[in-house]
């Protein structure tokens, strides 16, 4: 970190930056409102949400879980019993959701996070079975299993969910709160590290840094923003079934986030909304339409490693290159 | 009681026939396959429509079965998981994912949705210290401590075998032999996706045979390898039915909590000795 970052010039031209990115995805979001349903992009902004958190564990700190699901369906599952049981408010339900993600993650966190890799992998995927099974089957009589339960959240002053605008305008908001704490987290020297661990944890450690902290903490921030886009589904939907923790669905997050592309925030917006509109538009019109992802997946991977924002990227700066390229052929 | 034991010991031994399969191809290739599952319902499948051809002789069938996965293992062995060999693991488990659900629709597509009943091939029982076993099961126990010996020769004896233990060991090491380690890693990978096909044929009669069948058996299967560690032969022999026992023992007393026992166990596993990993 260079000194003159701190200068107050520099500062407020940041600060220029991130309202221009708040008007970027807000614009983006309200422009894409009139093609589809208010109620699908308010669906699709907390899948984005999700797809986030998942991508700080994924896209930048390297650590690839096929469990984040679990973390979802806590912050669906424990704001819905909070509402039932404790308080209807919509907010403290939030709260008690985002509380539950960050408590399961924090303490499922000390036994995944020294892991790497596949290991890693497939204990987050084990605890989400074990998450399931407790859902579905072990309390039963608290969830309903399989049939699942209305959540008891009643409208707080302006806060009716049954308004579907309110409910736009709130999910934009979570939306954007998300991305601006999850992008201030990732420029900081915080995300230099856990991007430095992606890249090589040893080097790290010898650097004196306490690598398990780091991403202990990662992964309770990662299952904490899961847990806020399940509050915010429970708030939404108002029903809520253990399809919210179904271990199967994880391959959504990791599509999108992939097909976005892993490691920035703007390609987990892109993948997002790319898989959302993908699904909605491929399953309305063939049963069968999960091979579709399949060969979509496989194409990402062998081709598209950056997804949708590094192909656009590197796109723009062929265009740019050909430009600079025309430029000099006039000037000669 | 008994009967509980040869239940925990029948599923050990498709368990074992499964993961054997898994094992091999991330101790070799380093590759997390989701679609080894697929293969294995796939097989299945194969074996069901085969059946009535061949008269109903299930031994046939089931050698039929075998051979046709063949083709089908080596067109993902050469065309998705070769090219992703030294890769980063998450971009296999990614690749072999997606094949997995190409594959699971292509069967919805073929054969549907239901699930398709198969018959125990033998049906009779036999009876010790007073209670009654199907022959069925214990063949399938007797066959897998037979490919667990045959394996053992396989890679002790073989040159093939010693071959690709050398290389799970230490594969630049085996490279710089001058021998293609590819092409015995693609051979091992078929003959692990054949064991996978095996296992599903002797369990189909067992529950029965539907699309997902394959997923149920995966996630349990992930949890040998880890348990057994990965890649190490005898430790996937011992671990599938040490957790085939598991599941055994927790449905006899709580039927819904068996599948998730086996994750209890391997999170402990994990936490014990977390140096492998």
């Amino acid at each position: 970190m260079g000194t003159d970052l701190h200068k107050p010039d520099v500062q407020a031209a940041r600060k220029g930056v991130v309202w221009r990115e708040i008007a970027i995805i807000a614009a983006a979001f309200l422009v894409l409102t009139p093609f589809l349903a208010v109620h699908r992009v308010t669906d699709f902004m907390i899948f984005c949400i999700y797809v986030m958190s998942f991508d700080l564990l994924y896209g930048y700190m390297g650590r690839l879980s096929f469990g984040q699901m679990l973390y979802l369906g806590t912050g669906v599952y424990v704001s819905t019993l909070f509402s039932l049981h404790i308080s209807p408010n919509p907010l403290l339900s939030m709260l008690a959701g985002v509380a539950g993600g960050a408590i399961v993650a924090g303490i499922l966190g000390l036994v995944v996070v020294p892991l790497a890799e596949a290991p890693f992998a497939l204990t987050n995927l084990a605890f989400n079975q074990v998450g399931f099974f407790l859902i579905g089957s072990a309390f039963q009589r608290v969830t309903h299993g399989e049939d699942g339960i209305s959540s008891g959240v009643e409208p707080w002053g302006f806060l009716d969910f049954a308004n579907e605008y309110v409910a736009y305008g709130f999910v934009l908001a979570c939306l954007i709160f998300a991305f601006l704490v999850l992008k201030t987290l990732t420029r900081s020297p915080y995300g230099i590290l856990i991007r430095s661990i992606k890249e090589n944890e040893v080097r790290v450690k010898f650097l004196g840094y306490h690598t398990f902290f780091y991403k202990w903490l990662t992964f309770v921030i990662a299952g904490s923003f899961a847990a806020l886009a399940g509050t915010l589904y429970t708030l939404y939907i108002g029903f809520v079934s253990p399809v919210f923790i179904h271990p199967l669905n994880n391959v959504e997050v990791i599509f999108a986030a992939l097909i976005g592309g892993a490691g920035n925030l703007y390609g987990a917006l892109a993948g997002g909304v790319f898989y959302m509109v993908l699904r909605d538009s491929l399953s309305t019109h063939i049963p069968q339409w999960e091979w579709i992802l399949g060969i979509l997946l496989l194409i990402v991977v062998f081709y598209l490693r950056e997804g949708i924002t590094g192909f656009v990227r590197s796109l723009t700066r062929g265009i740019l290159r050909k430009m600079a390229q025309k430029k000099a052929m006039e000037e000669a | 009681m008994i009967q509980t034991l040869l239940y925990g010991t029948t599923i050990g031994a498709i368990l074992y026939f499964f993961s054997i399969g898994l094992s091999i191809t991330f101790g070799t290739m380093k590759i997390i396959n989701f679609a080894h599952c697929m293969v294995y319902t796939l097989g299945v499948y194969f074996f069901i429509t085969l059946l009535p051809f061949l008269g109903g002789i299930f031994p046939a069938a089931l050698a039929f079965a075998m051979l046709m996965v063949v083709p089908v293992a080596y067109v993902m062995e050469r065309f998705v998981i070769r090219r992703l060999y030294g890769e980063s693991l998450d971009y296999a488990m990614i690749a072999t994912y997606a094949m997995l659900l190409i594959g699971t629709d292509a069967i919805k597509w073929i054969w549907g949705n239901t699930p398709l009943p198969v018959s125990d091939p033998l049906g009779t029982a036999m009876t010790v210290l007073g209670v009654s076993i199907p022959v069925y099961r214990v063949i399938i126990v007797a066959s897998s401590v037979a490919l667990f010996l045959s394996l053992n020769v396989f890679f002790k004896k073989n040159i093939i075998g010693k071959i690709v233990i050398a290389a799970l060991d230490d594969n630049q090491g085996v490279r710089c032999l001058g021998l293609n380690v590819d092409r015995y890693f693609s051979i091992v990978f078929i003959i692990g996706s054949v064991l996978a096909v095996l296992g599903g044929v002797l369990y189909a009669p067992i529950s029965a045979a539907e699309p997902y069948m394959g997923h149920d058996i995966l996630l349990i299967a992930f949890a040998v390898v880890i348990v057994g560690g990965m890649g190490n032969l005898t430790g996937t022999f011992v671990s599938a039915f040490v957790l085939g026992m598991v599941i055994a023992l927790t449905g006899r007393y709580y039927s819904q909590a068996a599948d998730t026992m086996v994750f209890v166990v391997m999170a402990a596993v994990l936490i014990f000795r977390r140096s492998e990993g």
